[in-house]
């Protein structure tokens, strides 16, 4: 009885899978058709593939830096989060004081504004500290959203770890600071994995700010990608190279911490 | 027009003789104080700009004035100069923009007149003569705010009538069309025959179209709508410069009339038609699914003559705007550049940008997709071999303006609203045009009354 | 696991102000710097008239009449508002309930999860601008992919297509939001359900209690504070809808799919009418607290005893 509804299961997850994926793949194979292809009433599924969108959007249009900047921009951010936040959460998991638990929310409701509503005063802010098209801008604004996310997270994986920890290494003779870094954080790490991965995606993936804050030259692939919609026509060809060279870097980080990924988020950060 | 042919010579000698200069001038030497300098821009990405960024090196050879161009998708550009200006940041050293924006510079101090880099003897060059190398109602449109020049066209966009010539001159075509609505075949030069053709050639078990209408909920509506407005004798409000407020008569009779054919042109559209802007029926186009439609000038090559994106090479043509109770229309769009005055390097960013507007620059840009703005490039021979070039000429001669006040980005917005809620069934023509006409009358305030009030 | 979050009776370990502070400050002080000083400001500019377009407005200060006239005469912000409450319950709801049951699914029955959630992941990892644009290109009405085969396979008639028939535009954007979140949903309650302790479903069972009594009254109750995140995460984040939104369909046909961040966006960039536009972003604001307020105060504060 158990193998028939296990086969079911099967089912549905591959089910599943395909309506998942199916838009992906499409895009893979939309980035190597010519145009008349992409355009072509009916599907095609099989076609003579052309290589001409990737050199043409990433050497032609000079595309190629934009996946670096990216690269620098996600990275910065996420280390900074985790950085500025983890302690945070740490004292979230590890003391009490009057009004813990309204700080506590309060990181939260620094989700809730809508991004645009804070658009143009944080780049007139910006502006006047004179960071504007540098990349410190855009990744201190990703750090800042990405705030809550990590202290709601990390409270979570620290919670966890028994206290006894802490007092066994602070009975070693390290200071408190050093109990952290030497020995809590090595035991958070599945937690830190899982964490750093959502954030990096979200700041990967941004858009708003990215275009707003940072310069031309520092534009990140999210910003390049409305440029290829034109009055001429949107150069679908190339729009899917992009599409699939952004996605690229963020399924080879998950796919190296995956094993981090789950067993993280299953050691209890989900208990919020 | 007929002052194209003005005395070169002659005219030079006079503004050499009123500088005061005993040499003539020269890029180089005019340039000279600036050198090293580097000068940024932003624009739309798109072959005119693209163009611009191969020209960029010649100049710096002569100059040594350095030119970075950033390229963004159209709301983009808009966005980021809008938060440079009003942030007096001062990254661009001149921007290139739509028209449409320019009141909204000007009245907030924004941009450099013209005229301050034209009267600088050391600047100017003799040989740029704008009132007569421009087609000057263009260039009141696009580069003028009341009554001042503030720059020079970029482009020159026009809209006006595509259709597939093979099909249109086919005999049994023309055989066909004849015996059902008793006139001969050809190119739609009124709205019945418009109707006719659409409705002739809408055969969806073929996969063809009559004509595709771009119904999104996007400016490009507004763009297309504004034809058949024209066309129709109708206009948004009674004026006869963008720059000008007026009384709101877009829900005038004529207006309605416009719009309520405009969408009865439903029925010979794809079905996905509210979904479309100009990409989309370009696309139908170049995949040969639509008969006819009103596209933009700048478009064309993209359909009539790439063949890596078209499969319709060499059986397009293209004619005015069909002419209703407005006569012959067409209607002014078009990008200029301007000069920021927080700019940092404005007298360098005035160089480059009438070194652009000189005949071999804009006859390059041209030919390299742009809509130039000089009746002497049109007229060029190789110019004059591009199909659409006629059409072209005929449209910038009648076209009309449209309003470049600082309210105009809202105005269009309540617009395409409105018309996109009539579109979808929401309201009756009537009703989304005098909604329209309400709003954009309180937005203009007391300057714009409505002319047809609402009862 | 739940153990450990009782505080020990033997450890009595907690840090002291003096530890706490320069931990916590950074973050605190990096959000108010960062986050509430622009928010004041947005505040305060909703107080104003302030517009980049008209140059008669320069900010002056005209006290509520932004919020008098948003909230009295301003229809399309109630058709905006009402249409995002709409949006977020169906696509949190299909969400949630998709979401679990892929996450029991998984749990109950297969042993290799990691590859599998890895991959289920992959809707959620694409650029939401990205994935706007993927599926404006899927859906459009002569060449996309999935028009073609709903037209195959009758579900869509040969004469409409998908974003320009006004019924069917918010179904359709709601589906594809579920298609790219509820992945996030899967993982967050799979993580949730493996870390469950074994020991009171074995007590169930040996009392004799069967497989739905041992859901409703053991898996629920356990799942509860996962739960709550998860619908808290993806009710703020739905309420914020735009990227994917806008690059389909504008907010159109007409006003059909006019999310209140849409509004937002071209009352504050479009029309660059910064006062008011602000004014609107408060108000969006307001609501999404308010609800979340109650949500978490009711969730929340009966697990407070639990916490570490």
């Amino acid at each position: 009885m158990d193998k028939f509804w296990k086969i079911i299961a099967i089912g549905v997850l591959a089910c599943v899978l395909v309506i998942a994926l199916t838009p992906y793949l499409w895009i893979l194979l939309t980035s190597f058709k010519g145009r008349l292809d992409i355009l072509a009433p009916q599907p095609t599924w099989f076609f003579t593939p052309t290589l001409a969108n990737y050199p043409a959007v990433f050497i032609d249009k000079d595309y190629l830096p934009l996946v670096f900047n990216s690269l620098i921009i996600a990275t910065g951010s996420t280390t900074l989060s985790l950085l500025i936040g983890a302690p945070a959460a740490y004292v979230f998991a590890r003391s009490n004081f009057a009004g813990k638990e309204d700080l506590f929310f309060f990181f939260l409701t620094t989700r809730m504004a809508p991004p645009i509503s804070i658009a143009v005063p944080l780049f007139l802010f910006f502006t006047m500290l004179g960071l504007t098209d540098t990349i410190y801008a855009v990744v201190i604004a990703h750090t800042t959203f990405n705030l809550s996310l990590v202290v709601w997270m990390m409270r979570g994986f620290f919670a966890e770890i028994p206290k006894e920890i802490d007092e066994a290494a602070m009975m070693d003779g390290r200071s408190k600071l050093g109990a952290f870094v030497r020995v809590i954080v090595p035991l958070a790490a599945p937690g830190l994995a899982a964490t750093a991965v959502l954030c990096f995606i979200m700041s990967w993936n941004e858009f708003l700010y990215a275009f707003i804050l940072v310069a031309f030259e520092g534009r990140p692939i999210t910003v390049g990608i409305p440029g290829l919609i034109t009055p001429h026509g949107t150069l679908w060809g190339q729009v899917a190279a992009v599409a699939v060279v952004a996605t690229l870097p963020i399924l080879v980080f998950t796919f190296l911490v995956q094993k981090h990924l789950v067993r993280g988020l299953t050691f209890g950060a989900v208990k919020g | 027009m007929g002052a194209l042919i003005a005395t070169p010579a002659l005219a030079a000698l006079a503004m050499l003789g009123l500088a005061g200069q005993a040499g003539a001038w020269s890029l180089e030497e005019a340039a000279a104080p600036y050198k090293g300098v580097t000068i940024r821009t932003i624009g739309e990405a798109l072959p005119p700009l693209e163009a611009m960024k191969k020209l960029a090196p010649e100049f710096e050879k002569q100059t040594g004035i350095t030119v970075e161009i950033e390229m963004y998708e159209h709301s983009e550009a808009v966005s980021k100069v809008m938060l440079d200006l009003n942030s007096k940041r001062g990254r661009y050293d001149f921007i290139i923009q739509p028209h449409r924006e320019l009141g909204k510079f000007v009245t907030n101090g924004h941009v450099e007149p013209v005229e301050t880099f034209m009267a600088s003897a050391t600047l100017r060059d003799p040989e740029f003569k704008p009132e007569e190398q421009l087609y000057q109602g263009l260039w009141k449109e696009i580069s003028w705010y009341e009554g001042k020049p503030y720059g020079f066209p970029f482009t020159a966009l026009t809209m006006y009538e595509w259709y597939r010539s093979d099909l249109l001159n086919d005999p049994k075509e023309k055989e066909g069309f004849k015996a059902k609505y008793g006139y001969e075949l050809g190119p739609a030069q009124d709205w019945k025959q418009y109707r006719d053709i659409a409705e002739w050639f809408t055969r969806p078990d073929q996969g063809l179209y009559g004509t595709a209408l771009q119904g999104k909920r996007h400016e490009a509506l507004w763009y297309e709508w504004l034809n058949f407005l024209y066309s129709y004798g109708g206009d948004m409000l009674e004026v006869k410069a963008g720059s000008e407020c007026g009384p709101v008569v877009v829900n005038s009779p004529q207006a309605i009339a416009a719009t309520e054919y405009y969408k009865s042109l439903m029925a010979f559209s794809p079905p996905d038609t509210l979904n479309y802007f100009w990409d989309d029926v370009m696309a139908l186009m170049q995949q040969g699914k639509v008969a006819e439609l009103i596209m933009w000038n700048d478009a064309t090559y993209a359909v009539a003559v790439d063949e890596n994106a078209s499969s319709v090479v060499g059986k397009m043509g293209f004619d005015l705007v069909p002419q209703g109770e407005g006569g012959k229309v067409a209607q002014v769009e078009g990008w200029t550049y301007l000069v920021p005055t927080s700019s940092k390097n404005k007298e360098a960013a005035y160089l480059f940008i009438q070194w652009m507007m000189d005949y071999d620059q804009q006859l390059n840009q041209h030919l390299n997709g742009g809509a130039t703005a000089r009746p002497d490039v049109y007229a060029s021979a190789e110019v004059q071999k591009l199909p659409y070039s006629q059409a072209s000429m005929g449209s910038n001669e009648v076209a009309k303006p449209k309003p470049t006040i600082p309210q105009s980005s809202e105005m269009t917005d309540i617009l395409v609203r409105e018309l996109s809620s009539y579109l979808a069934d929401e309201k009756t023509a009537k009703e989304a045009l005098d909604q329209a006409a309400k709003e954009i009358s309180e937005l203009l305030g007391s300057c714009a009354p409505m002319k047809y009030p609402v009862q | 696991m739940m153990t450990a979050v009782n505080p020990s009776p033997r450890g009595t370990f907690l840090l002291d102000r003096g530890a706490s502070l320069p931990l916590l400050l950074p973050a605190t002080l990096l959000v108010l710097v960062f986050l509430v000083g622009p928010f004041y400001y947005m505040i305060y500019t909703a107080m104003t008239d302030l517009s980049f377009a008209n140059p008669d407005q320069k900010g002056a200060f005209v006290g509520f009449d932004n919020f008098r006239k948003l909230v009295r005469e301003d229809s399309i912000f109630w058709g905006s508002f009402w249409l995002t409450i709409r949006f977020v319950v169906a696509s949190v709801a299909v969400e949630f309930v998709l979401g679990f049951g892929l996450a029991l699914l998984i749990w109950r029955f297969i042993e290799r999860q990691r590859l599998l959630t890895t991959l289920l992941l992959v809707p959620m990892m694409l650029a939401p601008v990205a994935v706007g644009l993927i599926w404006r290109l899927l859906l459009q009405g002569d060449f996309g992919m999935v028009t073609y085969y709903l037209r195959q396979f009758g579900i869509l008639s040969q004469a409409s297509a998908v974003f320009s028939s006004p019924a069917l535009v918010m179904p359709t954007v709601i589906a594809i939001d579920v298609w790219q979140w509820t992945p996030f949903v899967t993982l967050i309650i799979l993580a949730g359900l493996m870390s469950m302790p074994r020991s009171p479903f074995e007590a169930a069972t040996m009392d004799g209690a069967g497989p739905w009594r041992q859901f409703v009254d053991i898996l629920l109750p356990l799942l509860r504070p996962i739960i709550a995140l998860v619908l808290l995460l993806r009710g703020i984040d739905a309420f914020k809808e735009f990227d994917k939104v806008f690059i389909m369909t504008g907010g159109g046909p007409g006003t059909v799919s006019e999310l209140l961040s849409i509004y937002a966006y071209r009352v504050n960039f479009k029309n660059w009418n910064l006062g008011y536009g602000a004014a609107v972003s408060f108000m969006v604001y307001l609501v999404v607290l308010i609800l979340c307020s109650v949500f978490y105060k009711a969730v929340y504060w009966k697990t407070a005893g639990e916490r570490a």
